[in-house]
């Protein structure tokens, strides 16, 4: 071959390289912790790039909290750093991100607020900020009370409905196991984000709300101090440990997983921990049921789950979009739930067949998660759990009197929640 | 301009070599200073809407006065300077005179001189919070082998047990710093110092007072004054071991900023509470300088 016509075919293979890069759009995802199982995610991911061959999808792991990962994609936000395109963000989050100007509303690439129709209202109402869809959903969690079934069977005692029961249930079982390491309730009274669900959950069970529609502070001083009340009640018979304001939400995963505990206040992600890990004691004994309630109450639960969400500094947001809409759909919701045990969000995908085949206990986790409450939607998230979560941990560790710490979480919050 | 350049006089070539060291400086000290200052003038609150920054004037300097965390935090991080600068030095002191010592095998004393040093402080922070810990910590495991109480101690529940955990984690872990500079210190001293107070007729108490002392003065000032400035900058041993907890008992100045401006999302007010920090430490260090610098 002669010598130009060599020189024309390299510069013929570097035009066809180069318009091939130029096509090629890679889009960048930060897809949390460990819970946020970003092994599935990738799976998903290798999904979409196959259906849309110019579109590559890099991902970003970090962060094992909500409160950790909201810290980083604060700082990487703020900075108006256009390296990621997608992220994962808490259900608490979507109102403060687009009040800073951190996403961009999808309402132009998903057809408005219609698209969000097939979600639990839970998901629906959390992601729809000032008319405008801020985020898509993308799975589910809640709070869910554990128990040790092998336990109620033996000591022939029902599920109990009311928080008194529930006392009296745990304390039949301890009393008959003669165990002192045995608790009868594990919750998390650590200053953790877990720690507001702490505070609701009693609260909520009364039958009360913490906000109206608005987002305005609707806080009943004496439901609230009564839940309080009702938890350290809990410690003094012996029911709840002495340190409970200790408790991180691993550490009740895991004295559960050893067998130390009846009942446990967990999210949905320690079902399989309990089922699945090789130190697991509780195998095949673990049920789940609504949370108990306040007499006269209604059983409650705090509601978690993830959405996704297009940076507002992203350079590919039509592509970053289309990926967002696959991740939020429906048969993206049943893959995650028969992979890996993440609740939908989608109502339909927990009767799905194939998904109750799979995880069965969706079939309960389904009434749990649909009566399910959100937290307080606000601007300032971050400080209205601040607050809460800080002032709870004190209640529990004895620091302040119920009373004390709930005038206190009123007196910081009006301010906040206006 | 160009003929000067190609013939500078030397006065022109002083600044131009200058140049990159002010520019450098420019840029890394003076500009976030200034911005900083800045931006405490403004409502930056980035949860508020996306609008523009409201320019508030003294407002802000006027709410960290009122701010009863504010006061809570300095009070917190004085205490904290107040005992853990002395405890360092005294304990860094003991670790310096011992590895000072004639050992034939030097290594292994400097090395666990070394290690506290080098271990990051959040690790420290949650190395120590697993030692305090209630039901798992190795402290009550102790004290209970030791007969001393049955029922557990919640160090890092009681606002007065925290402290002092805190505390005694960050003499552990500073002190070896100190430790590291008096060691250098105690090398310079010339043996025939000790040799000819021995022969005076000095015992070893008299030794370590009137020679040791004086002649690692110096060094025990320049420890000082660096730990001085990083004590009243603490952040990680208490985020790691408390959080600020139990409620807000052992939240220092450093961890009410993160917390205003990293979770509160109020980069204007934690701008605030940051030149109140600078403030705060320039008070402390140039009394320090101005007091101890003079007497060494």
């Amino acid at each position: 071959m002669k010598r130009s016509h060599l020189v024309t075919l390299a510069l013929g293979a570097s035009l066809v390289a180069g318009m091939a890069s130029a096509q090629q759009t890679t889009l960048r995802v930060f897809s949390g912790g460990q819970n946020q199982r970003p092994d599935l995610m990738r799976k998903l991911f290798d999904q979409f790039q196959v259906a849309n061959p110019g579109i590559k999808v890099d991902i970003e792991t970090g962060g094992a909290t909500s409160e950790l990962q909201r810290q980083y994609l604060s700082t990487v936000l703020n900075a108006k750093d256009s390296a990621i395109d997608i992220f994962l963000i808490d259900i608490v989050n979507p109102s403060q991100y687009s009040n800073a100007g951190w996403i961009e509303p999808l309402d132009s690439y998903v057809g408005g607020t219609a698209a969000l129709k097939p979600y639990l209202p839970v998901y629906a109402n959390a992601n729809v900020v000032n008319g405008k869809v801020a985020a898509m959903p993308a799975f589910a969690d809640a709070m869910f009370m554990y128990y040790r079934k092998d336990l109620l069977e033996k000591y022939k005692l029902a599920e109990p409905k009311t928080w008194d029961e529930l006392s009296a249930a745990a304390q039949t079982i301890q009393k008959g196991e003669g165990n002192p390491n045995l608790q009868g309730l594990s919750i998390q009274g650590a200053p953790i984000e877990g720690a507001v669900c702490t505070f609701l959950l009693p609260y909520w069970s009364a039958g009360k709300s913490f906000n109206d529609a608005n987002g305005k502070l609707t806080l009943d001083k004496e439901a609230a101090t009564k839940g309080m009340e009702m938890w350290l009640k809990l410690v003094d018979q012996g029911v709840m440990k002495k340190n409970i304001a200790e408790v991180t939400t691993p550490a009740t995963v895991n004295e559960f997983k050893a067998g130390q505990v009846a009942f446990a206040i967990n999210w949905g992600f320690a079902w399989d921990r309990f089922k699945d890990d090789a130190d697991s004691q509780v195998k095949g004994k673990v049920g789940v049921m609504p949370l108990p309630a306040m007499a006269g109450g209604k059983s409650a639960t705090c509601v978690g789950g993830w959405q996704w969400a297009v940076s507002s500094f992203s350079k590919s947001k039509a592509d970053a979009a289309k990926l967002v809409q696959f991740m939020a759909s429906p048969a993206s919701s049943k893959f995650l739930a028969v992979e890996g045990s993440l609740l939908p969000t989608v109502e339909s995908v927990y009767t799905d067949a194939d998904v109750i085949k799979a995880v069965p206990w969706f079939k309960d986790a389904a009434k749990v998660v649909v009566a399910g409450r959100a937290r307080p939607i606000s601007a300032r998230y971050g400080e209205v759990s601040d607050v809460v979560r800080t002032t709870t941990s004190a209640i529990l560790a004895r620091v302040k009197t119920p009373a004390d710490g709930v005038a206190e979480i009123e007196g910081k919050l009006n301010r906040v929640m206006r | 301009m160009l003929s000067k350049l190609r013939d500078p006089s030397e006065k022109a070539l002083a600044w131009l070599l200058l140049a990159p060291a002010f520019i450098l400086i420019g840029l890394i000290v003076v500009y976030p200073i200034g911005k900083l200052i800045y931006n405490s003038f403004f409502d930056l609150r980035l949860s508020g809407g996306g609008g523009g920054a409201l320019f508030l004037g003294l407002q802000n300097y006027a709410d960290v006065i009122k701010d009863a965390d504010f006061w809570n935090a300095t009070k917190n991080t004085l205490l904290i300077t107040l005992i853990t600068v002395p405890g360092a030095l005294v304990m860094g002191l003991g670790l310096a005179l011992l590895a000072n010592l004639p050992f034939r095998r030097k290594w292994p004393v400097r090395l666990s001189l070394l290690l506290p040093w080098a271990l990051p402080l959040s690790f420290a922070g949650l190395i120590f919070a697993w030692f305090f810990h209630t039901e798992y910590g190795v402290v009550n495991d102790i004290v209970r082998r030791l007969g001393l109480q049955t029922e557990p101690t919640m160090w890092l529940l009681r606002p007065n047990w925290a402290f002092t955990a805190i505390c005694l984690t960050i003499i552990w872990k500073t002190s070896s710093f100190m430790a590291l500079i008096l060691l250098a210190g105690l090398q310079m001293i010339p043996k025939s110092l000790y040799e000819a107070a021995e022969v005076d007729g000095a015992n070893k108490w008299q030794q370590f007072w009137q020679i040791t002392i004086p002649m690692l003065m110096p060094s025990i000032i320049v420890a000082l004054i660096f730990r001085t400035i990083t004590a009243l900058q603490t952040f990680d041993i208490p985020y790691t071991m408390t959080r600020g907890g139990p409620g807000n008992t052992t939240e220092t100045l450093a961890m009410l900023i993160h917390k205003t401006t990293i979770e509160y999302l109020d980069v204007g007010y934690g701008s605030t509470l940051a030149v109140g920090m600078f403030l705060l430490s320039i008070v402390v260090t140039s009394f320090y300088l101005h007091r101890v610098g003079r007497n060494a």
